[in-house]
């Protein structure tokens, strides 16, 4: 059984075509990443997988748990950490992450063994009592992927994960996503830095204009685009039609 | 200083400011440039202006001879009741702001002085409140024509002018060295300095609250003009002196006073550069709570799951705990004082009268609802842009609708309960009726929260803006008719029975509690149908 499908998803916002006709499998020992430019309906895509904004049309199966009809289900075994998170600014960062936890289903003990090592973990420790509206961008984004991953989810959906995290953290999030995936927890995983797609991810779905672009490993990609030998960067930019930015480069700097 | 960025700076707070509150989309387009306040500030003044003149030029001579005598004080009076009214106004606007949008990080980047902020943010709060100012001259405009003293009018509005913006200055000032003492103070008390901030902001609210009764703003405002010939090296009452000085003739008087109040100003001003260049614009500071390790909490209420528990937490916390929640808090008190104040008539002889009771009963019902109401509307909303928390999280409509009806539930009890209490202690109690009472309350508590649950659910409003209101304007104004309609459905049958026989009968009052609990059950069953649409769409 594949960890996670989507079939033919259409999710419109008024005029807006955000996702139109999506489809793709995640198998259980894969990192999935999900590459494309700004608008392209990546964030909608994943929104829709955990159940958090329901699809005009199409389905979407996480181990085997229809999302539309089983929302809760999909919730509860799955680890989800938004674009740019907005946290409770007004609970310290350990009362977070306990509010998370106990909505997760999670016992004191649980609680007591986990949310500590989280924090030790991220370098969290000694902060967890304070306000998170003091903490960093990079301390809030920590926070977040810590909620994710509390309740041992049994599928990842990150959407860019690693933003305005410190070198050490995004090497922590990396390692943890493979050792997840070793032990049958696939990830779905957004990025714009492309360097990071090309060395986390399995597999890539370049998505533009709310559809799938293209779709395989990195080396399936750069055949697909002709560019044998060359970037991730290289087969996006020629894949989504936007390779020659020299001109644009100099007029900027006329 | 430069006046360019100075002017830019005006125009884009003044922008932040109007458009930064929720209105239908057609005001949205109406009230989204700054030039719009210019001809709504003429309309004002003269629109008023000229009614006033027509209407005083067309009185007898008894109305006018007691009108004449008035106006002198009435213009001497503008500036200091113009200089109340922006500080009043700054500072509410600090309150509301939302904790997530204090700091100003913009003038933390831009090449720009403490000067030129200050300017350009007293200058944007000045233009914003200008309307307050010119519908006071416009009051005044009109008898002034009539009565020949056009140049009073014109030396209070000039003065009037100044006092608005000695008003943002003194906000100015109060906004910087609060930030700094609020931060440096937070640092070191913890959770104490919450309570304090809590405290100290619901106490500030129940006084704004009460000082907006007309009485008491009267008062202040005569005291003013009476003790400002006495008080006269107070640089407040300046203005004021200097306009009863044109009312009466005296020009050296009049030049000294509005001489010294420009001085005054200029001074307030380098004074609120100073302190902004001191301490400039709010940094979050991180607050720490407590000292030691995580340890797991367990919050369970009886017949409620562990994630009801945690949500009820969550919204306790947040009400203590955000600045902008506080208003919330202090509605209980000022519906306390103002039911307080509305029942002394009936003091001093038993409640038994039928028209006593009927008094009393609508008198306990309205802050009842009112509050309940108002709280539970606001429930949804007030998650903010963090709803995604919840909507991410496995927990079902169910769950929601508990958590929030309960939390709502126990404040309305407590507040029903202390309500009861000083009715108790203000009147000559009747057991019977206080039963009867505290029965309604109980019920109206019940229905208030799930109705409005059930309208916090329909029409939540997300976003995180100054004023927030949390539930959208038409969904508020229905969910209070609601909840006021349900509520007097349930004390009608004690109407009646009262009516009748002259005392409440067993059988009304088992009307009174099963049209109490339909209520609540129909309004839950609503509310539970919405929560479950609300969270299949996200809609921030």
């Amino acid at each position: 059984m594949d960890a996670l499908t989507v079939e033919n998803v259409v999710k419109s916002f008024g005029a807006i075509v955000a996702v139109n006709g999506v489809s793709f499998t995640l198998q259980n020992n894969q990192i999935l990443g999900l590459l494309g430019p700004n608008g392209s309906g990546k964030s909608t895509l994943m929104k829709t997988m955990v159940g958090v904004i329901t699809p005009d049309s199409g389905t979407i199966t996480v181990e085997g748990l229809n999302v539309a009809s089983n929302p809760i289900g999909v919730k509860r075994i799955v680890g989800f950490v938004p674009e740019s998170p907005r946290l409770y600014e007004f609970l310290s960062g350990s009362e977070y992450l306990d509010f998370v936890a106990t909505v997760h289903g999670l016992g004191v003990e649980a609680k007591r063994e986990r949310i500590p090592e989280f924090l030790k973990a991220f370098e969290l420790e000694g902060r967890e009592n304070e306000l998170i509206h003091g903490y960093s961008q990079g301390m809030k984004q920590k926070l977040a992927i810590i909620a994710g991953m509390l309740h041992k989810p049994r599928i990842l959906i990150l959407d860019e994960p690693l933003n305005a995290l410190d070198p050490r953290s995004a090497r922590i999030v990396k390692d943890l996503i493979h050792k997840l995936r070793d032990d049958g927890v696939p990830t779905v995983f957004s990025t714009h830095v492309l360097e990071i797609a090309d060395a986390v991810c399995d597999r890539i779905v370049i998505m533009y204009n709310g559809k799938t672009l293209a779709e395989g490993t990195v080396e399936e990609l750069k055949a697909k685009a002709g560019t044998e030998g060359s970037s991730l960067e290289e087969v996006f930019l020629k894949l989504t039609g936007t390779s020659d930015t020299r001109e644009i480069v100099e007029a900027l700097t006329r | 200083m430069n006046v360019r960025a100075v002017y830019s700076l005006a125009v884009v707070l003044t922008r932040s400011q109007i458009r930064g509150t929720r209105r239908s989309k057609l005001l949205a387009r109406i009230l989204s440039e700054p030039r719009i306040i210019l001809p709504v500030d003429a309309g004002l003044l003269l629109g008023i202006g000229a009614l006033g003149y027509v209407t005083v030029s067309r009185m007898g001579n008894d109305l006018q001879s007691i009108l004449m005598p008035i106006l002198p004080k009435a213009l001497a009076g503008i500036p200091s009741a113009i200089m109340f009214i922006a500080i009043l106004f700054g500072v509410l606007y600090e309150i509301s702001q939302p904790t997530q949008s204090m700091n100003t990080d913009l003038v933390n980047w831009l090449p720009l002085t403490p000067m030129e902020y200050v300017a350009g943010s007293t200058i944007s709060e000045s233009y914003i409140y200008s309307f307050v100012l010119c519908l006071f001259l416009g009051v005044v405009l009109g008898p002034a024509l009539a009565f020949g003293m056009f140049r009073s009018w014109l030396a209070a509005a000039a003065l009037a002018v100044l006092a608005l913006f000695v008003g943002a200055f003194v906000v100015e000032i109060l906004d910087a060295t609060t930030n700094r003492i609020s931060s440096s103070f937070y640092k070191k008390s913890g959770r104490s300095g919450i309570i304090f901030r809590l405290v100290a902001t619901v106490i500030l609210l129940i006084f704004i609250q009460l000082l907006f009764s007309g009485y008491i703003i009267d008062y202040l405002l005569q005291s003013i003009i009476q003790a400002a010939v006495f008080v006269w090296f107070l640089p407040i009452v300046w203005p004021t002196l200097a306009v009863l000085s044109v009312s009466q003739g005296n020009f050296l008087a009049f030049l000294l006073f509005s001489g010294a109040s420009v001085v005054f100003a200029g001074t307030l001003f380098a004074a609120a550069a100073q302190f902004r260049a001191r301490f400039w614009v709010p940094v979050p500071v991180s607050i720490r709570l407590s000292s030691g390790a995580y340890r797991p909490t367990k919050f369970q209420l009886p017949f409620l799951g562990a994630a009801e528990g945690a949500l009820i937490q969550k919204d306790l916390r947040s009400l203590t705990r955000r600045r902008e929640m506080a208003r919330f808090l202090a509605i209980p008190f000022v519906l306390a004082i103002s039911m307080g104040i509305s029942i002394s008539p009936l003091g001093g002889g038993p409640t038994s009268g039928i028209y006593e009771f009927f008094s009393l009963e609508l008198l306990y019902a309205i802050p009842v609802f009112i509050f309940v109401g108002a709280f539970a509307m606001t429930s949804i909303g007030q998650e903010g842009y963090a709803i995604w928390n919840i909507y991410a999280a496995p927990i079902k409509p169910s769950q929601i609708l508990r958590a929030k009806t309960v939390f709502a539930a126990a404040l309305g009890l407590a507040f029903g309960i202390a309500l009861l209490t000083i009715f108790a202690l203000m009147l000559n109690p009747i057991a019977a009726n206080y039963g009867i009472l505290l029965l309604i309350g109980i019920l109206i508590v019940f229905e208030s929260s799930t109705i409005g649950v059930w309208y916090a659910a329909r029409f939540p409003d997300f976003r995180e803006m100054i004023r927030s209101r949390y539930v959208g304007v038409w969904g508020s104004l229905a969910g209070m008719g609601t909840a006021f309609g349900a509520a007097l459905l349930t004390i009608a049958p004690s109407f009646t029975s009262a009516y009748i026989y002259g005392t409440i009968r067993p059988e009304f009052t088992v009307a009174t509690v099963a049209i109490g609990l339909l209520v609540s059950l129909v309004a839950a069953k609503l509310a539970l149908r919405e929560i479950a649409y609300l969270f299949r769409n996200i809609r921030v």
